[in-house]
């Protein structure tokens, strides 16, 4: 900041002094002349001193682009997803599943895990799609063309880390089988230098493809930009155009510039608009701004949200579609009417948990209202209760299924990620259909071409399983499985007390009258690693049956930098439902789906000596009042042999007919 | 004129005066944001005392504050990284130097190449979740190389002091979420 003399100074001391000398030049002529002048200039810069300090403190902080939102202070935050708790301490000693066979409390005093090659080579998984090396997160503009689906994924072309990113892009007939392709995009333009981030793909009625993505610019503001297709009549979709005159979205007045992300699919209106919706936080709650468009490359933002939620903070990976009330069929994005619920989702950034709710669109002002308040986007239901987020959803015109992937990061430490070079894989796909039995939930499953990978079978029927006890299921290596077992509980004419269900909390240690009881996944022979699927109901007051579904991580493994704990939910068990779940499981995932996929949970697991020939599978009852009957159909899988797109035998493709 | 003179050297005081209420007004806005910051960190003074060290605190904003955090955990971790170096050194015992060698790799493959560059990655472009698995990530690997030890460590004070620092940090970084 200088201090020049302004001209009204200079010609104060003009007329001041008549021997225009620089103000400390002493002169001759009457002391008294050149002294006052010089007081007068002295008072006159520091006046002038003042009031360009004064200008300055008023002034606004000089930014780039203006940051309009300051969240208030905020006394209290939802707890992080790495909440790191110590488990309890089990209570009672029990055969099978007990505490003894935790390594924590058999003297093993975490000395930090020296992995072997072998030990992270087992944990590359065998049929669920992943990137050859490095980081991966958010599916992208997954979408169905030309009798191929498309995967595009966030991916770091660098490092087993999140950075650089740049669009991953992957194709497959099946869902199931992958090719890897070239990157569709990367952050080559100004408004995406810092990241080409997450994005949609909408289906125009005529076969046009639009994709709005997230850019992050050189200034690190997130707008939204268009990319279309360079070539439509290419079934792989090789090559993408990032539309000359991008952004065609910037952050609007009163949003932050780092809040502004992830554009969903667009849907029609009924004045043959589309809709767009984009996910922010204003004052803490997360809320869906909603854009109308005809042509992707002029917006208007409609006054209202589609819909928001104090507290829940910034929504990611908006997600907005119909569901058929009879759960028959899935839905295109535009389609509404009679019969037809909207579901909204959203993943939450505070918690890193993705969050839905089912309610009804009301198209005429574009807002939407959960059926039930009190289960509202971020207060109710979890997609997932595993190590699950930034899932999406597309139409697949094919089967017509509404289908959804869920991006499933490592849950080692991102020391271990850059020692064994990758990190990060997406779920099995799986079909998202309304439970009409219950009306509250949706059912997810895996798609049925999964089902491609089976080898061979082995069934079980109505093994009983004593109270405290651990049945072997002799099915030979037991890392690649998809699991179906039914559960009945016989009871053993043992008095059954009320206890309040605990749920998940306690593990599956945690030993009630009713459960817990289930599966043991990747576990040794001896037991000192194992994880417990299984279920936990409990009588309550009124009558009837509360039921939790539950995942213990937390003897996974030995090594201890792996951060484990116990996910789960209550899951609906119908009066005419046996316990059932469906588990897949893959080397370092497991997918696990309770009741049809009313309650899914997806697990990483690193365990250190169940790999390879050592893995088993278990069955085993930790309630203390009944016996457990399970039926089980346990099919050993294939790999899907993930692989680049053979490129170079390009021309021998023939030109593929729609099924 | 000596009237003049006399009104200017009043209005002079005046102006200093001002400026000086200004002037405290300008710094106890800055503090303000710290210290409201650091209220929220569970670690009160050491927040003060880490974003005070560099003069850059003085205008920054929360995200900021947030990369000062993180350039005082690569510096605590770097001088850990430094002791540990110097104590294998000391020619330790088989069981003290597996657990020394442990934390050499957990400082530096985990905290100083993983988790700061990410962490400085997610503040600077806006997307600062992957800021908080990554300082989470730092605080973890500092409880792991203390825990190695068995009771017998030497780092529990640097182990202690990045754990801190690492929680502080992270505790900025929810602030942006």
């Amino acid at each position: 900041m200088e201090t020049n003399p302004s001209p009204t100074a200079t010609s104060h001391y003009e007329h001041s002094s008549y021997y225009c000398p620089l103000p400390d030049h002493s002169s001759q002529p009457s002391p008294r002349r050149p002294l006052k002048g010089f007081a007068v200039i002295f008072a006159s810069m520091i006046f002038l001193m003042s009031l360009v300090t004064l200008i300055i403190i008023q002034s606004p902080e000089p930014a780039s682009l203006e940051k309009p939102e300051k969240d208030p202070p905020l006394s209290t935050k939802p707890s992080s997803f790495y909440n790191i708790s110590t488990p309890e301490v089990p209570r009672g000693v029990a055969e099978g599943v007990s505490a003894k066979s935790n390594p924590s409390l058999s003297g093993n005093h975490g000395v930090s895990y020296n992995w072997t090659n072998a030990m992270f080579s087992w944990q590359r998984t065998a049929y669920h799609f992943q990137p050859q090396k490095n980081w991966m997160n958010d599916p992208d503009g997954p979408l169905y063309h030309m009798g191929w689906y498309h995967l595009f994924y966030q991916y770091n072309p660098y490092s087993a880390v999140w950075g650089n990113i740049t669009w991953g892009h992957a194709v497959s007939r099946d869902l199931i089988h992958w090719l890897y392709l070239p990157f569709a995009m990367v952050p080559d333009q100004w408004y995406d230098a810092n990241g080409v981030w997450t994005g949609s793909a909408t289906i125009l009625p005529d076969g046009k493809i639009v994709m709005l993505y997230t850019g992050d610019t050189v200034d690190a503001v997130q707008v939204q930009n268009l990319a279309y297709p360079a070539n439509l009549s290419d079934p792989l979709l090789l090559d993408w155009v990032k539309y000359p005159k991008n952004p065609v979205l910037i952050p609007p007045i009163g949003i932050a510039i780092d809040k502004f992300r992830d554009p969903t699919t667009a849907w029609l209106g009924p004045d043959g608009k589309w809709r767009v919706t984009i996910g922010s936080k204003v004052n803490g709650a997360g809320v869906s701004l909603v854009y109308t468009t005809t042509n992707f490359t002029t917006f208007d933002l409609l006054d209202n949200y589609l819909h928001e939620v104090p507290g829940t903070g910034m929504w990611e990976c908006v997600d907005f579609y119909p569901v058929a009330i009879n759960g028959s069929t899935g839905l295109d994005t535009s389609v509404n009417g009679p019969g037809i619920k909207h579901l909204l989702k959203a993943s939450l950034d505070d918690t890193k948990v993705d969050v839905y709710a089912l309610g009804t669109y009301f198209a005429n002002n574009d807002t939407w209202a959960p059926d039930n308040l009190a289960e509202d986007v971020g207060l109710g239901l979890k997609y997932d209760y595993g190590r699950y987020y930034a899932s999406k959803t597309f139409y697949d015109p094919k089967l017509e299924r509404r289908v959804l992937w869920g991006w499933i990061n490592e849950t080692d430490t991102e020391g271990d990620d850059l020692a064994k070079g990758w990190s990060s894989v997406q779920t099995i796909p799986r079909t998202v259909l309304f439970d009409n039995k219950t009306g509250t939930n949706i059912l997810q499953w895996p798609v049925e071409e999964v089902e491609s990978l089976r080898l061979n079978s082995t069934d079980f029927e109505g093994v009983v399983v004593k109270p405290g006890s651990v049945v072997e299921l002799n099915i030979g290596t037991a890392t690649q499985l998809d699991i179906f077992a039914d559960f009945e509980i016989e009871s053993l004419g043992l008095e059954e007390t009320n206890e309040a269900n605990g749920g998940c909390r306690g593990g599956a240690v945690d030993r009630s009258s009713l459960g817990p009881f289930g599966l043991l996944v990747i576990a040794d022979e001896t037991l000192s690693e194992l994880t417990p699927i299984y279920f936990r109901p409990a009588n309550t007051s009124a009558g009837g049956l509360k039921t939790y579904f539950c995942a213990d991580e937390r003897r996974s493994t030995k090594a201890n930098d792996v951060f484990n704990q116990v996910y789960g939910s209550q899951v609906p068990v119908l009066d005419d439902e046996k316990f059932s779940m469906r588990v897949l499981v893959d080397h370092s995932i497991v997918e696990s789906f309770a009741q049809g996929g009313r309650t899914v949970i997806t697990s990483r697991v690193y365990p250190t000596e169940a790999i390879y020939g050592a893995a088993r599978l278990f069955l085993f009852n930790n309630a203390t009042r009944v016996n457990v009957k399970a039926t089980l159909k346990i099919w050993q899988l294939n790999s899907a042999f993930i692989r680049p797109f053979p490129l170079d035998q390009i021309d021998t493709v023939k030109p593929l007919q729609p099924f | 004129m000596r009237t003049l003179v006399f009104i200017v050297l009043v209005y002079v005081v005046f102006q200093i005066i001002f400026l000086s209420s200004q002037c405290a007004r300008l710094s106890s806005n800055d503090d303000n944001l710290i210290e409201q910051t650091c209220k929220q960190t569970p670690n009160y003074s050491l927040c003060i005392s880490s974003l005070k060290s560099d003069p850059k605190s003085a205008t920054a904003d929360v995200t900021g504050l947030a990369l000062i955090m993180v350039n005082v955990l690569n510096t605590t971790a770097t001088r850990t990284l430094i002791h540990i170096n110097s104590f294998l050194h000391h020619i330790p015992s088989p069981k003290i130097k597996k657990a020394l060698l442990s934390c050499a790799n957990m400082y530096y493959n985990g905290i100083i190449t993983a988790d700061v560059p990410v962490s400085i990655e997610a503040l600077t472009k806006g997307d600062p979740k992957f800021a908080d698995d990554s300082t989470l990530d730092a605080a973890k690997e500092a409880t792991l190389c203390e825990e190695g030890f068995s009771g017998n460590s030497p780092l529990t004070v640097d182990n202690t002091n990045v754990n801190n620092v690492a929680r502080v940090t992270e505790a900025i970084v929810k602030l942006l979420l």
